[in-house]
């Protein structure tokens, strides 16, 4: 049984999307039986073009399109928050309207959290923790689709309003009840509960998901102490979602009432606190926070062992702040809400609580110096800018602390101040590892480095343009000026750093402009073959997904890795001489997999999208009428009979019989000690894939 | 060339914080400004909290720095040779979590007594208690001066208070939430519908302090200003009393055939059903019941008000300097222009809801010119000019 794929290399898989020919080789296959369950519907089996990417279930590709999505977000929100500045350049701005400015301001923050970081965060998350931990796929391949494509779905409807009356203009904070019916009549607000409602389910499929993956399906010997820790990150992040997209949910689901149906939760006519929906808010709020940045604190604590050529300076206790940073992320939330008069045993309560949270993030920023200390730091462009983010995100904690302090942050709440402190936080922490991520695993996912030049000049532009921006606001926010005002006086002494600040955005958008150039340019001359390909292992790297090739093969690895050690394969690479030092005794491009085998993977599927596409008609219908819901709900009702008689892998297509250890054969090439027993793909209907068994012999 | 370098650096931070200094130019909200004991309490916190801040971000920023200099990678370095291969450091690890723990303890060890001093009222049997309303979008003021439980003088934008004096403010809204801030004088405090919050503030000396909305309301949320006029104690005295003498005074009817007489006639028709003047027009308050003034701020002693709609515009003529201009007798300059424009076409100066029950009406098809004239003819009866501080007349 030999089926021949070419390896990935740069001539064939231009577009980065791997070998991407593995189904059409396979199809001519005889393996496949004569009574097939294909489910109700013909399969998809486009392994090429546009079609290939709308049914995949590859949690590459669907990485690739969170990131894609979460990008062009970030352009919008960008350009929004762009009028904002322009509104503030001078005293009493008449660039924009009002009621305009309130819309940019709120669907600003709204599409950074829920558009752009977290499905960032998301794109990492998906395309690498089943690579870092020597899996085929993600546990629920069909459900990860669906996940994406209701995050699609989703950022459309929510950003739809602005063609359709207007955007949300109650804040991203939403507080009741400026947000009910009374005081926001237009549809805008209808479109955040339901819009954030939408993001939430995608969000909440992924995360258990990940959850799922990987604490099932790590490769043998990866104990959870031997797990990468942006892999670490990403677990504790899909715990902190699955707890706190529940109250989120809750908290729209009254909105939703409140403004659809007249229901009464937030009707201070009617009895109610207003103050209920601050507290859910914030409870969801204030782990969405560390949902933001933990997986940025993952990416450096990946890149900076590797650009200094040391390991990770205190590995457990860098994994443990995290879980501890995770843990303590519940019990703040109040601390937004100083001001809003619960009494000063709450107030006293959830201020220590603030501080000292403080501890395990300082003690995270303190092992990653120590990591960088007495080595050899390459300054590559993800290099330079995880060490951005350590320097600024510091910023960003010690002014956290400064308003851990509750008297101080009754001055402080609500002020330019902290919109300078969760910028230091969320840019400089939060986006700086993301771009951090993106050059550093690009040659991983495309097969090509992005140019170094133009990323340095993203870089330099990026690190002056964001301190220009959000420095200055430290000062304007102590000086007194106050969040959310759409205009300020000539009096009040801020035009001076706003029209710093306003300058700092450009700087900003420049570098966004030359991020932009940088992918397009180098992708087109990698199309045209001038760029060299970049080699399984171009950085020295420590993980597992640096031991197979780039652009990764569809199936991942050739067969189940199994690690002995944290950082397993760059032991692979160094082992001790007869002196005791380290000497190289390989080179990963040369002990890199090949890629070669065509082993049975999870297949393509109509229905994620299809029933995702049912979501934003149940928000329409009822925002305007419910027979569309109606429409919306036979839609996704329909798609999952449709899904559930579908068989997660299709026994049309065939699959060789690689020597991979990954349990779909009885060949046990690999080495792990797991079982051979028939597991999720052979069953038909279930939704496990093909990489399951492998994880059973993981456990610690 | 590293330690130039750095020496350069070095130089350059006097250069910074030089600059920095120039554009601190003082505002008039500003925090770090405080004038009385609870502005003062909360202003050492941030400066402690602040200085701590920057020594240990000077920390980590110094040893980012010298990792930058000191260990890179230097191109003739073996590829193959490996920097000491650290794991992690016990003793390390745990001196810098004790450290930062210490540092936290500390600053804890300041901060919960002044959460709990700010908390406390003024219990003292003659203590001031103002009833502050917030409402879309203008802040209301009510003086209940013999406490019968009834308000015997209810005025907007300005809160006017004596020199020294804890005053106590019992916080409430009408519709959202707001927050009340005045930064000199104490940190804010939300407005909550359906609560009360009580809040004290306090001055040491007179003057003019300025405030605004700080949580989000809804469209005209910037417009959402205050200011708090701080008074010597016979100054105090003297405001009570020409406001309960506008009060007096309002009861009377203009002198008939005389433009205010007319100017009444249209507040009447056109006026009343939002706001109200005490006496003659108290009856007509409809609207929301926790009102005294309606839905629209109650006008009477319009004229001693030092700012009109929501403390947007002034209601006298100021000078470049900040200053206050005069009449050749002596009197404040009255901004009739703004007004007059104000009362004509108010959305305009002014983003609002009218249709929705936010904000002010426009007036531009319904008064004529000879209309506003009357009614700022009648307008200008309603109060004295404002009692300005002795120390300072100005208002930048």
């Amino acid at each position: 049984m030999a089926i021949v794929t070419d390896r990935p290399d740069s001539a064939d898989s231009p577009d980065g999307s791997g070998p991407g020919t593995e189904l059409e080789v396979a199809e001519p296959d005889s393996h496949g039986d004569d009574s097939p369950r294909t489910g109700v519907f013909a399969r998809p089996t486009h392994a090429t073009g546009w079609r290939e990417w709308l049914f995949t279930v590859d949690h590459k590709k669907i990485g690739i399109m969170y990131g894609a999505l979460a990008l062009f977000w970030f352009l919008i929100g960008g350009l929004e928050i762009g009028l904002v500045r322009l509104q503030l350049w001078a005293p009493d701005g008449e660039v924009i309207s009002a009621d305009f400015y309130n819309q940019l301001f709120t669907m600003h923050g709204v599409t950074m959290v829920f558009l752009v970081i977290m499905p960032l965060a998301n794109a990492f998350a998906n395309y690498l923790v089943p690579l870092q931990i020597g899996a085929r796929d993600v546990a629920f391949p069909r459900m990860n689709a669906l996940g994406l494509w209701i995050f699609f779905f989703g950022g459309i409807f929510l950003n739809l309003s602005w063609f359709l009356g207007g955007g949300a203009d109650g804040g991203w904070f939403a507080y009741a009840p400026n947000t009910g019916m009374t005081f926001s009549p237009g549809h805008g607000m209808d479109f955040y509960a339901l819009g954030l409602q939408i993001a939430g389910i995608a969000s909440l499929l992924g995360a258990i998901n990940l959850l799922v993956t990987i604490i099932n399906m790590r490769c043998p010997g990866m104990s959870l102490l031997r797990m990468p820790v942006f892999t670490w990150m990403i677990l504790v992040v899909q715990f902190l979602l699955v707890f706190a997209l529940p109250v989120i949910t809750v908290a729209l689901i009254l909105l939703t009432f409140d403004r659809t149906f007249d229901a009464n939760f937030f009707n201070v006519d009617a009895g109610a606190d207003p103050l209920l929906w601050q507290h859910l808010f914030w409870i969801f709020g204030h782990p969405e926070v560390y949902i933001l940045i933990l997986p940025a604190f993952g990416v450096v604590s990946e890149t900076l062992p590797v650009f200094s050529r040391k390991p990770l300076f205190g590995y457990p206790i860098v994994v443990l702040s995290g879980a501890a940073i995770g843990f303590m992320g519940w019990g703040v939330w109040a601390h937004h809400m100083f001001t809003s008069g619960m009494g000063p045993v709450s107030v006293a309560a959830f201020s220590a609580t603030t501080m000292f949270i403080a501890v395990p993030t300082g003690v995270k920023i303190l092992n990653w110096i120590a990591t960088m200390w007495a080595g050899k730091v390459r300054f590559t462009v993800p290099m330079m800018f995880s060490v951005s983010l350590v320097a600024m995100f510091t910023i960003g904690g010690l002014s956290g602390v400064m308003h851990a302090i509750a008297p101080a942050d009754t001055q402080q709440t609500d002020t330019y101040f902290i919109v300078a402190h969760f910028h230091y936080v969320l840019v400089g922490g939060a986006l700086m590892g993301m771009f951090a991520g993106m050059y550093y695993w690009w040659p991983k996912a495309f097969g090509y480095h992005l140019n170094d030049r133009l990323g340095r000049w993203h870089f330099w532009l990026m690190l002056l343009g964001f301190n220009v921006t959000f420095g200055p606001m430290h000062i304007v926010g102590l000086q007194g000026m106050a969040r959310r005002h759409s205009v300020y006086g000539e009096f009040d002494g801020f035009e001076f750093w706003n029209k710093i600040a306003t300058i700092g955005y450009f700087l900003m958008l420049i570098a966004m402009v030359i991020l932009a150039v940088n992918i397009f340019r180098t992708w087109g001359r990698y199309r045209r073959g001038l760029e060299p390909g970049a080699g399984a292992d171009p950085w020295d790297g420590r993980t597992l997904e640096w031991a197979i090739p780039s652009p990764v093969p569809e199936h991942n690895f050739d067969y189940v890795p199994v690690v002995s050690d944290v950082d397993d394969f760059w032991h692979k690479k160094y082992q001790p001489d007869e002196t005791g030092k380290l000497r190289r005794i390989a080179y990963g491009n040369d002990i890199a997999q090949i890629g070669d085998q065509h082993p049975h993977l999870p297949s393509p599927s109509y229905w994620p999208i299809v029933l995702a596409m049912g979501m934003p008609l149940i928000g329409f219908g009822l925002i305007y009428n419910l027979w569309i819901a109606g429409i919306g709900l036979l839609l996704l009702v329909g798609s999952m009979f449709g899904w559930t008689l579908e068989p997660a892998t299709d026994p049309d297509a065939g699959h060789g019989h690689g020597h991979d250890g990954y349990g779909d054969h009885d060949d046990d090439h690999g080495g792990g000690n797991h079982d051979d027993s028939p597991d999720g793909q052979d069953d038909g209907n279930g939704v496990l894939t093909a990489s399951t068994a492998n994880g059973e012999a993981a456990g610690d | 060339m590293g330690t130039r370098f750095a020496r350069r650096c070095f130089l350059a931070v006097p250069a910074l914080l030089g600059l920095l200094l120039a554009g601190c130019a003082t505002g008039r909200l500003d925090a770090t400004k405080p004038v009385g004991q609870e502005a003062r309490d909360i202003d050492f916190l941030m400066r402690l909290s602040g200085w701590m801040a920057v020594g240990v971000g000077i920390f980590v920023a110094a040893a980012v720095f010298a990792i930058i200099v000191k260990f890179r990678a230097k191109p003739t370095d073996d590829p193959d040779d490996l920097p000491p291969q650290v794991h992690g450091n016990r003793k390390a690890e745990l001196t810098w979590t004790i450290i930062p723990t210490a540092l936290l303890v500390f600053l804890t060890i300041f901060t919960l007594p002044t959460v709990f001093d700010l908390a406390r009222v003024n219990a003292a049997e003659d203590a001031r208690t103002i009833r502050v309303e917030g409402q879309q979008w203008w802040w209301q003021f009510s003086y209940d001066l013999n406490k019968d439980g009834r308000y015997d003088i209810v005025t907007a934008n300005d809160l006017v208070i004596p020199t020294g004096e804890k005053v106590n403010l019992e916080i409430e809204s009408n519709d959202v939430i707001h927050s009340f801030w005045i930064p000199q004088l104490n940190g804010k405090k939300d407005a909550v519908p359906g609560r009360v919050h009580d809040w004290t503030i306090r001055s040491d000396e007179p003057g003019i302090f300025y405030g605004e909305c700080a949580e989000f309301c809804g469209l005209s949320h910037a417009n959402m200003q205050m200011r708090t006029i701080v008074l010597t104690p016979d100054d105090f005295e003297r405001w009570v009393e020409e406001q309960l003498e506008g009060k007096a005074a309002a009861q009377a009817a203009p002198a008939e055939g005389s433009a205010e007489a007319a100017g009444a006639a249209l507040f009447e028709t056109h006026c009343i059903s939002c706001h109200v003047v005490d006496g003659p027009y108290e009856s007509a308050a409809g609207g929301n019941a926790n009102l005294l003034a309606g839905i629209a701020p109650n006008l009477t002693n319009l004229m001693s008000r030092t700012a009109f709609a929501g403390a947007l515009y002034e209601t006298y003529q100021i000078g470049p300097d900040g200053e206050y201009l005069r009449n050749p007798d002596g009197s404040l300059k009255l901004n009739l222009a703004e007004l007059r424009e104000w009362v004509r076409n108010a959305p305009d100066m002014k983003p609002a809801r009218a249709d929705n029950q936010q904000g002010m009406l426009d007036f531009s098809e319904v008064l004529t010119d000879q209309d506003l004239d009357n009614l700022m003819a009648y307008l200008q009866t309603l109060g004295s000019e404002p009692v300005l501080p002795a120390t300072n007349a100005g208002a930048g």
